[in-house]
């Protein structure tokens, strides 16, 4: 009979272990082709036109003069857009080339050049007519009822809810309570690769190679955009110059399939550092309204939250980066009661999307500022409080989910501790 | 437009081209003689992924003007390679883990050279001062610091590894003297 054979750990060829990159060496050689360093012989260079209004309509392109400028190829507008003009990870409510402005930074126009100079002469031609519309930046306006639509089906995109024992009456006759608000800031990833990509016709096949860290979305967006079937576009990741899922978007992509497929010649995109602010989603500002209750000894009985997310002109991973701002405003705390709600909002401001963490970044800053408040009102200190509502083996999360295993928190907090003693003597005393 | 002749030397080649006078010495570097290996990530001298050596020092060739290397000999990341001059880096930041995305290693690595040429021995002080002018993203710089400080190590092991072989050759060269005068062949 065949066993497997089993190794002890410290047999095994990677597990435990450091190990190198597999694309360490050409990385440290400078041999590494991320998108930006393809030479692809004859290709045109794409540019776009971005709007400098944050909302309104877009009624008319004059592309005639730009046109004429020696070396340019070709521009296209809303109207060359063969498939549905539509894309988004989750909802799919942002238009390649757009025709409804929803933020300083939609693109209206795409120019295809011979070089650079000439792209760039060409966009300074373009002449677009606007009818313009009320910008709302800030997020409480955008809710109220009154608000202009930036989309069609309104401004509030998602609402999530998460409900667990009788929250309001827990904060009725708690001990102690503290109620506060937290705002947190619009954070760009800021990589050091700004996006890129090329593009060319591989017979009938639309291949595009990009940086990014989506492929597979990438693929069904830009079939969808183009009205190609999937096995008609293929993407390539290339080394991707950071990302912190900033490069889940759609950047490129979809300009340089257009371009590619209509013009049937190798395109080349780069974006400069100021393109790559502007079009690029960012980490959600959060609006948190925060209460927290808690009994004499510091153990939480309840917490009442609710969340307003500005996810700016599009969805992108908003939906998603609320859901799990939601599902971890407890933080790694047990709350017997919980009422917690988050909304996912559009304003006319730069979209937000994914960034390290999905929305839970904002929260800790929010818990963990509570959490210190109770420790202050109860008389106990910071580590206290946490050691007494810490999730550990059998706990169960705000959603009622039991953890059964891998809960380190407990462990982290008593090492950071003692690290903390160490490196700060008399620390211990003051927090008696 | 006018041209201007330049006459460079790039990683030990010299190179004869007439070029845009306005042309950046980072689009010279990547669009005229392909070394993509130099990037750039602002083009504003904030990042420094365009770092190369020209003339010994570290400069961003985002802000250098083509011309200004009139003259000048530049490195880039593919020279440091090529003169085999390479391996204490590579082998460090490979080793250590410096290298995440890689796309601000070719600037830190040219920035670590410059610094372990003019100061073998820094302090952790002067490593994070010599790589103040290059950002990474991705590391959070403790992995970076430990790369430019194992490179520092393996740098001085190959220097001492070196002057030994040249021990070597010269006890060789008595050794065979002697055996000369004594009237014996070595094999
Ligand atoms: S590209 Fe030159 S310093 Fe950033
Ligand atoms: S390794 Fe990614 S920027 Fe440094």
């Amino acid at each position: 009979m065949l066993r497997k054979k089993v190794l002890p750990v410290n047999d095994y060829t990677t597990v435990g272990k450091s190990v190198m990159r597999i694309d360490g060496l050409q990385k440290t050689t400078g041999e590494t082709k991320y998108a930006g360093d393809i030479a692809l012989p004859g290709a045109l260079c794409l540019k776009v036109l971005r709007s400098k209004i944050a909302h309104g309509l877009v009624k008319n392109i004059e592309i005639c003069e730009a046109m004429k400028v020696p070396g340019v190829v070709q521009i296209f507008t809303h109207a060359d857009v063969p498939g549905i003009n539509g894309y988004g990870i989750i909802v799919k409510d942002q238009p390649m080339l757009t025709d409804k402005v929803r933020f300083k930074g939609d693109a209206v126009a795409l120019i295809a050049a011979e070089d650079e100079v000439s792209a760039e002469k060409a966009m300074a031609l373009i002449k677009v007519t606007y009818e313009e519309l009320p910008p709302l930046y800030d997020v409480l306006d955008a809710m109220k009822e009154d608000a202009p639509a930036i989309h069609e089906k309104g401004n509030i995109l998602g609402i999530y809810k998460i409900k667990k024992g009788d929250a309001e009456s827990a904060l009725q006759c708690a001990d102690v309570v503290i109620a506060r608000k937290y705002t947190t800031q619009r954070i760009e990833h800021l990589y050091i690769e700004t996006e890129a990509g090329v593009a060319y016709m591989d017979n009938d096949m639309l291949v595009i190679k990009a940086g990014t860290q989506n492929p597979h979305y990438d693929r069904r967006d830009v079939a969808r955009v183009l009205g190609l079937p999937l096995n008609k576009v293929r993407i390539m990741q290339t080394p991707t110059g950071g990302g912190f899922g900033g490069k889940l978007d759609i950047s490129v992509q979809c300009f340089l399939g257009l371009a590619a497929l209509k013009l049937g010649r190798p395109v080349r995109m780069v974006y400069d550092r100021e393109t790559s602010f502007i079009a690029s989603g960012k980490r959600h500002p959060f609006y948190i309204d925060f209460t927290t209750a808690a009994d004499k000894q510091g153990k939480l009985v309840a917490v009442k939250v609710r969340i307003i997310g500005d996810t700016g002109a599009y969805g992108s991973y908003g939906p998603a980066t609320l859901n799990r701002g939601a599902v971890h405003a407890t933080g790694p705390y047990e709350v017997p009661n919980v009422d917690i709600e988050s909304y996912c909002v559009y304003t006319n401001n730069p979209f937000s999307g994914a960034m390290r963490g999905f929305g839970t970044p904002q929260m800790a800053f929010a818990t963990e500022s509570q959490m210190d408040l109770v420790a202050n009102a109860v008389g106990i200190s910071p580590v206290d409080i946490r050691r007494r509502n810490i999730l550990k083996e059998g706990s169960l999360t705000a959603t009622q989910q039991q953890l059964n295993s891998s809960i380190g928190i407990g462990k982290t907090i008593e090492a950071a501790w003692e690290k903390a003693l160490q490196v700060m003597p008399g620390l211990g005393d003051e927090n008696k | 437009m006018a041209e201007f002749h330049l006459e460079t030397t790039v990683n030990g080649k010299s190179i004869v081209k007439n070029i845009d006078p306005s042309m950046r010495l980072l689009d010279f570097l990547r669009n005229v003689l392909h070394l993509t290996g130099t990037k750039e990530g602002c083009g504003e001298g904030e990042c420094g992924a365009c770092s190369v050596i020209l003339d010994g020092e570290l400069v961003d060739s985002c802000l250098v003007m083509a011309p200004q290397a009139h003259g000048k000999e530049v490195i880039t990341i593919e020279g440091l390679a090529e003169s085999g001059e390479i391996a204490p880096y590579q082998q460090a930041f490979m080793e250590v883990g410096a290298v995440q995305c890689g796309y601000c290693t070719p600037g830190m690595i040219l920035a670590a050279r410059v610094l372990l040429n003019n100061n073998p021995k820094p302090s952790k002080k002067e490593i994070t001062r010599a790589i103040s002018g290059n950002m990474c993203r991705c590391t959070g710089y403790t992995k970076i610091i430990q790369g430019v400080q194992t490179a520092a190590s393996l740098k001085e092991a190959k220097d001492q590894q070196n002057v030994d072989i040249e021990f070597e050759n010269l006890a060789e060269m008595d050794a065979s003297r002697h055996a000369a005068k004594e009237g014996v062949t070595r094999e």
